[in-house]
């Protein structure tokens, strides 16, 4: 999980954070501080999925999973345990 | 030229709108906003509260209050509490960095400022006392800021009664006509900064009856409003809606689209309203789809903001409700939001038209005799009716030039068919010389659209010494796996030879003004970027 949030924190600071007066903790809403917009969701999903190997569902790109790095992690995690359980069940 | 209705005769000025619906429907719901479902009779209250603070500030008819603020409640008091103190509303982008609210403030000479705390630190860092702000009224906890002198708390202001027995606060009307000054909205300017296009009341009175009767909106009706308020078509949601006594649901989280579809079914939508972008996004990566069935209440879509290419129109069309209608609209800043909108009945006809003339409005392509061109010759779009602005805020050469002749001149190029449909075929200032032709880029990107490759694409001209232009596209590709060879070989197989583009480039999005349309500037830049990193 730590791991996780460190990378995407990474790749929201190299991508997103070119305002350098803006300072982000892992709780704060990344649409209310003007940090991501539609298109930056758009590249933080395309991210998730090609660095996880997750698919996300269109119905899941909501702010309980994407709008924190916090939340991020947390659903990452989550998917890749459904994964794990899946797998191991087959 | 089809006359306008009015909803009301009596009404004159903006904030009138607000006033005859809290008398009419004073406990219905006029704005939700997350869980804050706020009353006409509410915001009329708090708007006359924020009026008198003002007033009581030295507030004189006509001067300039800027409105720095996301959608919210306090938006909305914010608009109408100024015009009902006889001020002058001026919303700004809340995209503005340091620079551009110097200019705003300088510019409008603007005293008082509305914000809220999600701002503390542009305006902190933007020195506006030195500009001649002496007062803000901010919105959110305590204030930090030390700067103007003045600070206070929007809550305190807009909350505490003015002490006139629950009396309706009146002022306008004794004081302020029609031709008064209601709002100024900046619009981007390619060159000589950004303008500010000054509105009348009865600009925005007329244009909003006619959005009213055209788009036939009630009390009944519910609208989604992701737009923001500070452009003129996010601004013409709300007053319609004021106007007939419907309500606002305000949602700022667009970027997470099953958000606001859920929204939109829980609350009975029976309106949305977006640009270009909002639908390629939902088309995209959106359950719209599967929500589609959820959707009953949904009356209508409309579209605005710019031309939407034809396949993303029929996508549109394919994925929608059967029983929702697609509005297709056309407008500017300059004529207080709407010009012109197609008939749904006429969206499977004419598809790629901008309609007809909205009431209350004359269109005509103007050649360049300054005559009306004939049916099917490319000229200027140009308007005129009781919404067209009377000017630019300090910029007179800029006025005289887009109200040359009594038209308001859009800038676009046109044509009108012999049904009397206008057709746009690209701005003027986005035409491109290539070899010995002139091209509209819109063209050969609609033919792009078409291809399915694309989430968004753009075609450009980059600087060529032999053919003036060389054209290239950057694109969003709906797939990973999309290559280079496989556009250039579609473009080859649907394009006459001088149209295909000689290069494409991937990017991961477009960039886009805030307005969501797509900023062609910042395109060739980040083309060119990507060129020099080869």
């Amino acid at each position: 999980m730590e791991e996780i949030k460190k990378q995407i924190t990474e790749f929201i600071a190299t991508n997103f954070l070119f305002d350098e007066s803006i300072t982000l903790s892992v709780e704060d809403s990344l649409l209310e501080t003007g940090v991501i917009d539609s298109t930056g969701v758009l590249e933080l999903v395309a991210f998730i999925e090609e660095t996880y190997g997750i698919k996300i569902e269109d119905e899941e790109i909501v702010p309980e999973n994407l709008d924190s790095i916090n939340n991020i992690a947390l659903y990452i995690s989550q998917k890749l345990s459904q994964v794990s359980a899946g797998q191991a069940a087959n | 030229m089809i006359p306008i209705k009015p909803i009301d005769p009596a009404i004159s000025l903006v904030h009138h709108f607000l006033e005859r619906s809290v008398r009419l429907y004073p406990d219905k719901v006029a704005i939700v906003h997350g869980k804050a479902r706020v009353t006409y009779s509410e915001i009329d209250t708090r708007a006359d509260n924020l009026a008198h603070h003002l007033l009581s500030m030295g507030v004189q008819k006509g001067d300039r209050i800027a409105l720095l603020m996301e959608n919210c409640v306090e938006y909305v008091i914010s608009y109408y509490g100024i015009m009902k103190a006889g001020a002058v509303a001026v919303p700004l982008n809340s995209d503005l960095k340091v620079e551009g609210l110097q200019y705003a403030i300088n510019d409008l000479e603007a005293r008082i400022l509305i914000s809220s705390s999600r701002f503390d630190k542009l305006i902190s860092g933007s020195a506006l006392n030195t500009f001649g702000l002496t007062h803000l009224i901010r919105r959110g906890s305590p204030s930090p800021l030390s700067s103007p002198d003045n600070v206070v708390a929007f809550d305190s202001v807009s909350h505490q009664s003015s002490g006139v027995d629950d009396q309706e606060f009146s002022t306008g009307s004794r004081e302020l006509s029609d031709s008064d000054l209601a709002s100024i909205i900046y619009t981007s300017g390619s060159t000589g900064g950004p303008k500010g296009v000054m509105l009348t009341h009865r600009n925005i009175v007329d244009n909003t009856f006619s959005i009213c009767q055209y788009l036939h909106l009630t009390e009944k009706d519910i609208q989604m409003c992701v737009l923001p308020f500070f452009y003129v078509m996010g601004k013409s949601l709300l007053n319609t809606h004021f106007a007939v006594g419907g309500t606002v649901v305000v949602n700022n989280q667009f970027a997470f689209p099953a958000t606001v579809l859920k929204e939109m079914i829980t609350e009975k939508v029976t309106g949305f309203s977006g640009v270009p972008s909002t639908f390629a996004y939902l088309l995209h990566r959106s359950p719209l789809a599967v929500s589609r069935d959820k959707l009953a209440s949904l009356r209508y879509v409309t579209q605005a903001g710019g031309h939407m290419s034809k396949a993303i129109k029929e996508q549109l069309r394919r994925v929608l409700p059967s029983h929702t209608e697609i509005v297709i609209m056309y407008g500017a800043t300059e004529a207080a939001a709407r010009l012109s909108y197609l008939e749904p009945s006429q969206f499977a006809d004419k598809m790629e038209s901008i309609g007809k003339a909205i009431p209350g409005v004359e269109l005509m392509v103007m050649n360049e005799h300054g005559k009306e061109a004939a049916v099917g010759e490319v000229g200027e779009l140009v308007a005129r009716g009781s919404n067209i602005m009377p000017g630019y805020l300090n910029k007179p050469e800029a006025t005289n030039k887009a109200l040359a002749n009594g038209w308001y001149h859009t800038g676009d190029q046109a044509y009108r068919d012999e049904e009397g449909f206008f057709f746009v075929v690209g701005r003027q200032d986005d035409l491109l010389k290539v070899g010995g032709h002139r091209l509209s880029p819109q063209e050969i990107e609609d033919t792009l659209m078409e291809s399915g490759l694309f989430v968004e694409a753009v075609v450009l001209g980059m600087p060529d010494e032999l053919l003036g232009n060389k054209l290239v596209i950057l694109a969003v590709p709906s797939s990973n796996s999309c290559t280079s060879n496989e556009v250039m070989s579609f473009c080859a197989g649907c394009l006459p030879k001088y149209k295909v583009p000689s290069e494409v480039r991937f990017v991961k999005n477009l960039p886009k003004k805030t307005s969501g349309k797509i900023d062609r500037k910042a395109c060739l830049a980040l083309f060119m970027e990507a060129d020099r990193r080869e």
